[in-house]
């Protein structure tokens, strides 16, 4: 009880330094999804195009996925220095993964049928992409989307030990400065944002699975 | 004039001769349905007519053009296809289902504005209301399913209907209602139609000609009456006799 009495005197004291760190958290984070996003898409979609690639994609995202993130971060530091780069490169190297995988078993678990009718009714491959086998894979996407955000979102917060902004600052300083509300109050902050987006991507997430069911 | 033609087509899956030299033609304006055992290469000679099955040797040709020297693209908008499960787009509404096809070849008179009405007179035509357009297919009933399926397969107009037990998963009489429509369609468009089917009552109702397939060969090509009365083989007269046995005595 002592505990939350200091983070809320904690956020009243400083409300606009954890404002500002929030600001510094969502725009790491969000650079980092929208281009795992990005390459995660592109590379669910090649793979599932193209079969032979999969083993050896798939395999590699794993690989990725599996080293602790903050020796992922000490990696790249002799590469991209320290700051805001390389933190949004790990993060992004990070949620490529669960971007890749979901996007590949969502086009690999549409109906066959389906797609025979669609194909069988002339459409291009392009058509067939577009049109049919992303649509009906949205909601398999959307899931591996909101995995993706609330880890990327967690992740940033061990940021700050290269250097990077984010509510990270918050948590390390308090370990240095021996303030546990202060490591506290920055951990809830992080988890608030991971529920928040974690609740609304849900609702988009059911409402394509909705969609795509017959 | 000549309408359909498969010759001396051959198809194997796993060194098995799914399709043995099979040859027919099929004239303009013919309703022909395709009839045989489980796994005796019904479906397969139906695909190859649109490409997604290619035969290993011998020549399919629509309209008396060779359908390997032909954009396959092209070929398939041209050829309506309605298959058993239906396969109607999930994400999409009745409309757009049924609309699939001329949007997506850009077909004349299918801008948004007119798509209401052509969808509307599709519908009609498979004897469904069209309020009911704008439903999601999980929204219907098997046999209206079923329905939309043949209206979109109607959508761009095509001269040749490709039909693979389209009246598989419906019920008795949904299925004689669905004949009915599906003659009709047949006589006031003039469309060629190759209907596969394993029901011999249906193959014989619907057909002016019908093939009996016996393990990838021609069993038998001709008029319902002639197989009926003159059977070509042991095969196809115990397919016949077997109808007959069904035939109420009184």
């Amino acid at each position: 009880m002592e505990l939350l009495a200091q983070i809320v005197t904690l956020f009243q004291e400083r409300g606009s330094w954890f404002l500002g760190l929030v600001g510094a958290h969502i725009a790491l984070a969000l650079s980092a999804i929208i281009m795992a996003s990005a390459i995660g898409l592109a590379l669910g979609i090649l793979i599932s195009e193209k079969e032979g690639l999969a083993p050896a994609v798939l395999g590699v995202c794993n690989v990725l996925y599996t080293i602790p993130s903050i020796s992922l971060l000490g990696i790249l530091i002799p590469f991209t220095g320290i700051g805001d780069r390389t933190a949004i490169i790990a993060l992004t190297i990070y949620g490529v993964m669960p971007m890749v995988r979901n996007t590949y078993a969502g086009i690999k678990g549409v109906d066959a049928d389906i797609l025979e009718a669609a194909r069988g009714m002339g459409s291009t491959k392009a058509q067939l992409l577009l049109r049919i086998k992303l649509p009906l894979a949205a909601g398999v996407i959307m899931a591996g989307v909101r995995n993706m955000v609330v880890m990327v979102i967690a992740v940033t917060g061990i940021a700050s030990f290269v250097g990077a902004g984010g509510l990270g600052v918050a948590i390390y300083r308090g370990i240095t400065i021996y303030n546990p509300a202060m490591t506290a109050a920055g951990s809830l902050l992080i988890a608030l944002l991971a529920l928040v987006s974690d609740l609304l991507l849900g609702r988009l997430e059911r409402h394509f699975r909705k969609r795509g069911s017959l | 004039m000549e309408a359909l033609a498969l010759e001396h087509v051959v198809k194997s899956y796993g060194g098995h001769r799914v399709l043995d030299d099979i040859s027919i033609s099929v004239d303009k304006g013919d309703f022909v349905t395709v009839i045989g055992r489980s796994g005796c290469g019904k479906t397969t000679l139906l695909k190859t007519v649109n490409g997604l099955v290619k035969p290993e040797c011998g020549r399919v040709t629509v309209a008396g053009k060779d359908i390997a020297a032909q954009d396959e693209v092209a070929l398939r908008r041209s050829i309506g296809y309605a298959i058993q499960s239906v396969g109607l787009f999930p994400h999409m509404s009745v409309e757009e289902n049924i609309a699939y096809v001329p949007t997506i070849s850009k077909l004349d008179g299918w801008t948004k504005r007119e798509r209401g009405e052509k969808v509307a007179s599709l519908l009609e035509l498979v004897g469904l209301e069209a309020s009911i357009a704008t439903r999601q297919p999980r929204e219907l009933s098997g046999g209206q399913k079923q329905r939309v399926g043949i209206a979109r397969a109607l959508a761009g107009d095509p001269q040749l209907l490709l039909m693979d037990e389209p009246f598989g998963a419906v019920d008795e009489i949904t299925r004689e209602l669905l004949q009915e429509q599906i003659l009709k369609i047949h006589e006031s468009r003039g469309t060629t139609i190759l209907f596969v089917t394993h029901d011999m009552a249906e193959a014989f109702r619907l057909a002016t000609r019908c093939l009996v397939l016996d393990q990838g060969r021609v069993a038998q090509y001709d008029r319902p009456s002639r197989i009926i009365s003159d059977p070509a083989s042991p095969f196809v007269r115990e397919l016949v006799e077997k109808r007959r046995r069904l035939e109420p005595r009184a």
